[in-house]
């Protein structure tokens, strides 16, 4: 933004500025983002979790069955 | 803005749910409100709530496999989830879309923000210069300048979301504001 002529350069800063704080107090926050965040660390832990029990989930065989593929010209 | 990707870069390597929990939490502490700007900026403030939650899981569920180092990377990361995110609500409500929002509408957001931080004539004078400049151009031009001027991305930011060069994209936003300014005065 430095090649900004200064006059637009300090409208538009001052513009974001108040529009955030605006937003800011218009919705303010937190306790519902802050319950979605500890909710999905919690839930990616317990996968993370679930993943160490049992890690003897085997990869596919690579002899089992399986569909065919694209038929063979 | 360092100590966010120092945060980041602790929370990878840290094991315990409730150490993991608080280091969240201050992760996003500080980078919420940018979030909220660019969804709240992106489409209908109704819709916007739940496309900020869902951002927020989405991000706070893959905390642990960003890869970067620096805080650009980090923030770009983020924004491409938000995007992601939202172009996954765009198809699936196409009337969501934010719409160019009214001069009075964007005053009456300055307004609000008075309540805390009084307008003196000057500043008011240009705010009312900064709205002409952002509702003038055309939509697609007055996205750009408010993408850019009001959300804070970036020429490479704005040109990854619109798949174009670094280059192409500042010519572009410079093009935009010349015409803003043209159309203002």
């Amino acid at each position: 933004m430095a090649e900004l002529p200064q006059k637009e350069q300090l409208a538009l800063h001052e513009f974001s500025v108040r529009y955030r704080a605006a937003l800011a107090k218009q919705h303010q926050t937190p306790e519902q983002s802050l319950d979605t965040v500890r909710d999905a660390v919690r839930e990616q832990y317990e996968q993370e979790q679930d993943a160490k029990r049992s890690p003897s989930v085997e990869p596919p065989s690579p002899t089992k069955e399986r569909e065919p593929d694209e038929p063979e010209p | 803005m360092d100590d966010l990707i120092k945060l980041v870069k602790t929370y990878r390597v840290t094991a315990g749910l409730a150490e993991r929990i608080r280091l969240a939490e201050e992760i996003f502490r500080l980078i919420e409100p940018d979030l909220r700007v660019f969804v709240f900026s992106s489409v209908s403030h109704e819709a916007a709530k739940d496309a900020l939650q869902e951002i927020l899981k989405a991000v706070a569920i893959s905390l642990k496999q960003f890869k970067g180092d620096t805080v650009k990377e980090f923030w770009a990361w983020c924004y491409r989830i938000a995007r992601n995110k939202l172009n996954d609500h765009y198809r699936s409500k196409a009337a969501d879309r934010m719409q160019p929002t009214p001069p009075e509408d964007l005053w009456q957001m300055m307004e609000l923000s008075a309540q805390d931080a009084p307008m003196s004539p000057a500043v008011r004078h240009d705010l009312d210069y900064a709205i002409k400049l952002l509702t003038a151009a055309k939509p697609d031009c007055s996205d750009l300048l408010w993408r850019h001027y009001v959300i804070g991305l970036d020429y490479g930011e704005i040109a990854e979301e619109r798949n174009l060069s670094y280059d192409n994209a500042r010519m572009k936003i410079g093009r935009c504001l010349d015409e803003a300014k043209s159309l203002v005065s």
